[in-house]
């Protein structure tokens, strides 16, 4: 079995959304006390509500976005509270899994 | 009042949340410097467009179609006939085919009829108005006048203090001092203001707890809260949603608009309704009792009278809305594809068109509805052939011109630019820089001094002598006036025409400008990239030895929406830039030799060439000519000719529907007394993907959006996807802009130019106070009582296989929506040998047939405006 002994324990969020939703998932990520986050545009796949087209050449907006951020494990459980609420009404797929990094002051 | 508790973090996250959700149903507002086309319904565009219509109804107290008066003065005039209303009856209310036969005195009508009769000549039941106390609007006027306060840091002398700590806690931090808001809540209020809490969540969970607002209730209070002010949310949707990272000033965020409404709310007994109503039950008695007498002609008996009412009490106001506009909606494009089918206007376009050999140049339009009159005029003059593409050239970039140290967005605002692309003087610039930095700080003290509380005194004095006669010169003679120091038509305008500009380029080799550490440019990657998409999205091939791509802008002054004018592909900026970016890369050798790898190959003797046609003036400028090859100077200089000719006929056009003298039509845009300049996209109905081959010759009197397409070059279906998910998408929005701009000038326009005042550097207030005013200027869309615009959803023509367009729609779930909604129509064919089908809601695709209107009559029938049809 692995051990990461050097490493800490975090929380890794992904949420998968339309386009159109990314600043509101940016920003609830960031007031939640998120220092940072990645986001992947163009996300292509099939799921609930069938296909979802990639990237498209003119319109950042349409396709769906998957923004990833990492925090302490004692403060996930307000942001994963803001994303499931918001989630409530409108298209999306919430991630939560533990992680581990090498800088947890990155993520503090 | 309630106690201030501390939300949990969990608590505040959601809370946070709701108020993500409650923004959502507001449309951004983009401010005036890059003034963008939005559906004022955006945010509830997720909705079908009767559902959309019908919330905005109750949420703003809005009207979102024309009234019933203005819809049977179209039915009496014969712009919507009693076919096309019968076949929207029956789409809307299918049961009528079922209905029973309903006798009354004796005769019998069908239930169409009945419906037929109470849509042209039954009561009228308008839409309540909007709720709302005195107290709840005089607040209101509190809020709009700290955003505007708050925002505000180029036309004030001193800002507003901590706006850096955001909108809720600097408006905090001075309202216990606010004597405005305390002459409206008492006494107390200044104690009651300062006991609030200094943190936005903490003040928005004090307000709802103290309204009793429950977890199920918190998005519709704060999406009432926010739509209290709907013009400063939209304002503070953009900030939030869409403003660029780096973008200087405050922002105001969605959060502080909520809290600080909601702080009024929480001190003052103003009894916002804050929960989610049901609408009004709606009475049918009025239009029943006028049925049945009409029917019956007297003493109806009971029988009579319920036969009416099981007819007229299934249809609702918003039945007869929704008929009127579908059918309104059905004569144009009944009209539009007639036009298309009929013969052509004139035959020297299709004899040369139809004619082999090369064009003696091909011109690329952006696919604004203004340059469709130009195109055509043009291509009446000679051996031309033109293409309508997005005015940005498929080239996404921040754009930064010659001596300024800020790059702006030149793109469709769907777009988020990841290169930034310099303009470089290629001969020497200091006289000209130093200029442009002489006349910024002329205009930067001229300002200080004009916005300062004494200093207007003395400008008066010192400047009178020169601002006196010019501005007696720009009343006098607009066409020949130089711009002033202190117009807004530029502020390094007046003094760089003292000092010839040098000749300049862009900087579009990210490895050329390695060393001169511009930040500028793109790999040949990506040149090579941008390249083939042009080419293969437009469909262009057998490239003409001249080839140039026009971009549009338009020059007005004193006018506040000045970029409305401009173009939309290109952020709500003139699109000179981007063609002369395009043309660049189009021209470079290395982009031609990868273009030949991937199977395009452009000759040896084809040069493109960049252009702005100023829709205004109706005059086209050449740029960079001096860059041109010697061979190509000749052709230049005859289409030039041509240019300026087309432009005298277009430009005659436009006079024709325009108000004033038509000889100074196109000196509008210098008189800063003229508050329509020009129609911009007013009567815009329709966008067209296809060949020029089906639309060229017909005048389509300025109506349609025109994107080249030709399908059988886009086998993978990659060029057509593009159109359809971003120029088409841009299209709509500028369709629902002056579609309820239209409808309601008032709430979803920016009502009477007449009394607009700058604020905030961001919009415009109607009179001294107020909300933000979204959307356009009750004159982009009315000439006095009588409608520029016919309020219409946007008509997609499509030629395209059906398989090709439906896979595009149903993997692309925005445009779904929008289709499928009913926020577009589709009409689509695969060839011109074709008969047209048209895509319905539900989905799959039905035939279209003109049927209902006589084929002669409708080819014959120009598609006017609504100004020409009346």
């Amino acid at each position: 079995m692995t051990t990461w002994t050097n490493l800490t324990a975090m929380a890794k969020i992904e949420v998968v959304v339309d386009g159109d939703d990314v600043p509101a998932v940016r920003d609830l990520f960031l007031d939640a006390g998120a220092t940072g986050y990645t986001a992947v545009s163009g996300v292509s796949g099939f799921g609930h509500h069938g296909h979802h087209q990639g990237k498209l050449l003119f319109n950042d907006r349409a396709s769906l976005s998957m923004l990833i951020t990492v925090v302490p494990i004692e403060r996930s459980d307000a942001l994963i509270a803001g994303i499931r609420r918001f989630l409530d009404d409108r298209h999306g797929v919430l991630f939560v899994s533990e992680t581990h990094v090498s800088r947890p002051d990155y993520f503090a | 009042m309630t106690t201030s508790t501390q939300p949990t973090r969990s608590d505040r996250s959601v809370l946070v949340a709701d108020v993500a959700r409650a923004a959502a149903f507001v449309a951004p507002y983009w401010p005036l410097t890059s003034f963008v086309a939005v559906n004022p319904l955006g945010g509830l565009q997720d909705r079908p467009f009767d559902d959309a219509t019908a919330l905005a109804r109750r949420w703003f107290g809005a009207r979102t179609h024309l009234s019933l008066d203005s819809y049977r003065a179209e039915h009496a005039r014969g712009a919507i006939s009693d076919t096309e209303l019968d076949r929207s009856i029956r789409r809307r209310l299918p049961w009528v085919a079922d209905a029973p036969v309903l006798e009354i005195g004796k005769v019998r009508f069908d239930a169409i009829d009945v419906v037929r009769w109470d849509l042209v000549h039954g009561p009228v039941d308008e839409p309540a108005g909007p709720t709302g106390s005195t107290l709840a609007d005089a607040l209101d006027d509190v809020v709009t006048a700290w955003c505007a306060t708050y925002v505000d840091d180029a036309h004030v002398p001193w800002a507003m203090p901590d706006r850096s700590l955001g909108f809720y806690r600097a408006w905090r931090a001075l309202a216990p001092r606010d004597r405005r808001l305390a002459g409206l809540i008492g006494r107390d209020g200044r104690e009651r203001v300062a006991s609030l809490p200094d943190d936005p969540v903490e003040m928005l969970d004090l307000a709802l707890g103290g309204r009793g607002i429950g977890e199920s209730d918190r998005v519709a209070a704060i999406r009432t809260y926010l739509l209290r002010t709907p013009g400063w949310a939209g304002f503070a949707r953009w900030c939030d949603d869409w403003a660029p990272a780096d973008r200087e000033g405050v922002r105001l965020r969605m959060l502080d608009l909520a809290a600080v409404r909601a702080a009024l709310d929480h001190v003052a007994p103003e009894q916002l309704e804050l929960q989610e109503t049901d609408a009004s039950p709606e009475s049918f008695t009025a239009r029943i009792d006028a049925a049945t007498s009409a029917f019956a002609l007297a003493a109806p008996s009971d029988a009579e009278r319920e036969a009416v009412a099981a007819v007229i009490g299934r249809v609702s106001a918003d039945d007869r809305a929704a008929i009127w506009l579908a059918a309104h909606e059905v004569n144009f494009r009944a009209r539009l594809l007639a036009r298309l089918e009929a013969p052509r206007d004139g035959s020297k376009v299709a004899e040369d068109r139809t004619s082999p050999g090369r064009p003696d140049a091909q011109l690329i339009f952006c696919i604004d509805v203004r340059s469709e009159g130009f195109r055509r005029h043009l291509e009446a003059l000679g051996n031309y052939e033109t293409f309508g593409f997005a005015g940005f050239f498929g080239v996404p970039v921040r754009w930064r011109p010659l001596g300024s140290s800020i790059a702006e967005a030149r793109c469709p605002v769907l777009v988020s630019p990841r290169h930034e692309i310099a303009e470089l003087a290629v001969e020497d610039d200091h006289a000209y820089l130093a200029a442009c930095s002489t006349s910024a700080g002329l205009h930067d003290a001229f300002y200080a001094a004009k916005g300062g509380i004494g200093s207007p005194f003395a400008l008066a004095e010192s400047a009178g002598w020169f601002a006196g006669p010019a501005a007696a010169a720009r009343t006098l003679l607009p066409g020949r006036a130089v711009t002033s120091p202190g117009s807004d038509a530029g502020p390094t305008r007046w003094w760089k025409r003292r000092s010839s500009a040098p000749r300049t380029a862009p900087v579009i080799d990210a490895d050329a400008d390695a060393g001169a550490a511009l930040h500028s440019g793109l790999t040949l990657d990506e040149r090579t990239l941008f390249a083939e998409a042009i080419v293969t999205t437009i469909g262009l091939a057998d490239f003409a030895p001249i080839v140039v791509l026009c971009g549009h802008g338009s020059d007005t002054t004193n006018n506040p929406h000045a970029s409305s004018l401009d173009c939309g592909a290109c952020g709500g900026a003139p699109g000179g830039a981007s063609a002369r970016i395009a043309v660049a890369i189009l021209n470079d050798a290395d982009v031609r030799a990868g273009l030949i790898e991937r199977g395009i190959e452009i000759p040896d003797d084809t040069v493109f060439v960049a252009a702005e046609h100023d829709t205004t003036a109706d005059v086209v400028t050449v740029f960079d000519r001096d860059a041109l090859p010697a061979g190509s100077l000749a052709g230049v200089d005859a289409l030039q000719r041509d240019l300026d000719t087309a432009g005298e006929r277009n430009s005659r056009d436009r006079a024709a529907r325009l108000p004033g003298n038509p000889a100074r039509v196109r000196d509008r845009g210098h008189d800063w007394a003229q508050v329509r300049p020009e129609w911009g996209l007013a009567g815009n109905g329709a966008f067209i993907i296809g060949p020029r081959t089906i639309t060229a010759d017909h005048d389509l009197a300025g109506r349609c959006f025109l994107h080249s397409y030709v399908a059988e070059r886009d086998p993978d279906g990659v060029a057509l996807e593009t159109i359809m998910t971003a120029p088409l998408v841009v299209a709509q929005w500028i369709s629902a802009q002056y579609y309820f701009s239209t409808v309601d000038p008032e709430v979803f326009g920016a009502g009477d130019k007449m009394l607009h005042n700058p604020v905030g550097g961001v919009g415009v207030v109607v009179g001294q106070s107020g909300d933000l005013a979204v959307g356009l200027p009750m004159q982009s869309v009315m000439l006095g009582e009588q409608r520029a615009h016919d309020p219409l959803r946007l008509l997609a023509v499509v030629q395209a296989p059906l398989e090709r367009i439906e896979g595009i729609i149903l993997r692309n779930s925005g445009l779904r929506q929008l289709v499928e909604g009913e926020w577009i129509h589709v009409v689509a064919r695969e060839s011109e040998q074709d008969a047209w089908s048209f895509r319905t809601p539900s989905g799959g695709w039905e035939a279209w047939s003109n049927a209902d209107v006589p084929a002669p009559a409708a080819a014959a029938a120009p598609l006017l405006t609504p100004l020409e049809t009346s």
